[in-house]
């Protein structure tokens, strides 16, 4: 056995300087390297990190966007609906109006129809009644009806006052009749008129058949109306005003 | 056959009368040294962010060394790195040169295992006194009591001895194994022999840099303050 110090001496510095020139040539670079890498690529975790975490502040913030955009669509449509609500309720209003507007027309037609058709009944009523009235007469007595009419053609001017009795005195007076009066009618006629009257009165005659019956007596200022067809223009009025009554009720 | 504990000079360099003779081991290890720097030299001259396929094996060698530091002895692996990245490097090339026909490893002579044990043991004392200060280094010998000052001294030397035959008996008798089974039949033989002697290299390798850091850490550990009061 054999042990060589020289040998030995020669290992050892030889590997102690293979430790150092590795360390210089391979395990010194190779580890910088990896720490390099590794701090890079910590580097780009740490971007990373960062771009996800602006990613993520984007997300909310469009997050938020899209809340406001909810709020601010249901903002809208709240709006929206009020304004159609008012747009209805003015329509209704407008269409109401209107409605009341042509209701109101209708009824003023239909009032002005009534109105007419009134009128014109009335008339037809009255020609009725003047051609029954007529019939009727035409059956009466006629001196009979005539004194009867001339007593109250009489009773009339004594209804008036004095005043108005002696303004007729001396006034030229057309007394109408409905039938033609002979000269012994017309001077018992004059005669009653002039007894009422208290002052002789100066007549003149005229016939009318539109009276039915009766004596009327006509002066420039005055008129005492005293025949059927009087009456029935009376009751006609009457029959009138009573309609109207009924209408406003 | 030689004897595997005779070793014979190569050569002799420097006057007769001083001749320094260059053992077979000396020149396989400046040839494996020569590989191992160019080697590391060019690997290293373009290294990228990006790595090639042999920085990426490079890179995975210092990741694998920097783990087993950590794993073994929880320190961080920068201070150590080169030193038993070195070691096991040098040593599982060495046992793997005796695939190369007429190359003996270096590590199948004793000087080669005993200049490896003695760098160690040497380290061991240098990384323990730069950790706890001569005093911290000195006074890890008294634990746990004083009484075990002598043992732990004995125990620092055999311990780095051991680690010298440990290495040098394993690749020496798989040298010696595979040269008697060669002898007696050289053809295909000796492979799986061969194959057994590798994994005996990259073990023994892989031993000795694993008990080296193991040997400095407790060094380094028991030089540290806490472990005076201890």
């Amino acid at each position: 056995m054999t042990f060589d110090y020289w040998t030995l001496g020669f290992q050892a510095v030889n590997v102690l300087v293979l430790i150092w020139l590795l360390h210089r040539f391979f395990w010194k670079p190779v580890a910088a390297m990896i720490a390099a890498r590794q701090a890079t690529v910590a580097t780009l975790l740490d971007e990373a990190k960062a771009k996800q975490a602006e990613a993520e502040a984007e997300l909310d913030k469009i997050a938020a966007t899209r809340a406001g955009l909810a709020t601010e669509r249901d903002a809208m449509l709240a709006t929206a609906r009020k304004d159609a609500e008012a747009a209805r309720e003015t329509l209704l209003a407008e269409a109401r109006a209107e409605a009341e507007a042509l209701y109101a027309t209708a009824k003023a037609a239909r009032v002005r129809a009534a109105e007419t058709l009134k009128t014109n009944a009335m008339d037809e009523a009255q020609g009725l009644a003047l051609t029954i009235a007529g019939q009727l007469a035409a059956r009466l007595d006629g001196p009979a009806t005539d004194a009867a009419f001339l007593r109250w053609l009489v009773e009339g001017l004594a209804a008036l006052s004095d005043t108005e009795r002696t303004a007729l005195a001396g006034v030229e007076l057309e007394l109408v009749s409905a039938a033609d009066q002979d000269s012994p009618v017309q001077d018992r006629i004059a005669a009653a008129i002039t007894n009422a009257l208290g002052t002789p009165a100066k007549l003149t005659f005229r016939t009318e058949p539109a009276l039915i019956a009766g004596h009327e007596l006509h002066a420039p200022h005055f008129s005492l109306r005293n025949s059927w067809r009087a009456d029935l223009d009376r009751i006609a009025a009457a029959l009138g005003e009573k309609g109207d009554l009924s209408d406003a009720a | 056959m030689d004897s595997p504990l005779e070793t014979f000079p190569l050569f002799m360099v420097g006057p007769e009368s001083f001749a320094v003779p260059i053992m077979a081991s000396v020149v396989v290890t400046w040839a494996i040294m020569a590989m191992l720097v160019l080697g590391a030299a060019l690997l290293t001259r373009r290294l990228t962010m990006v790595p090639s396929r042999a920085q990426a094996t490079a890179e995975l060698l210092v990741g694998t060394v920097d783990q087993q530091i950590r794993d073994v002895t929880g320190a961080a692996p920068a201070p150590y790195r080169a030193f038993v990245g070195t070691l096991f490097m040098f040593i599982l090339i060495a046992n793997w040169s005796s695939l190369i026909p007429g190359v003996t490893p270096p590590t199948a002579t004793m000087e080669t295992p005993a200049a490896l044990a003695a760098i160690v043991f040497l380290s061991i004392i240098f990384f323990g006194i730069r950790g706890g200060g001569v005093g911290g280094f000195l006074r890890g010998f008294a634990l746990p009591n004083p009484v075990m000052i002598p043992l732990n001294m004995l125990e620092s030397i055999t311990r780095s001895f051991s680690m010298f035959v440990r290495l040098f008996g394993n690749v020496m008798s798989g040298v010696f194994v595979i040269a008697i089974v060669g002898s007696l039949a050289a053809l295909l033989v000796p492979i799986p022999l061969m194959v057994l002697d590798l994994l005996t290299g990259a073990v023994q390798a892989y031993i000795f840099a694993v008990l080296s850091m193991v040997f400095i850490t407790s060094a380094v550990e028991k030089g540290k303050p806490h472990n005076k009061e201890s």
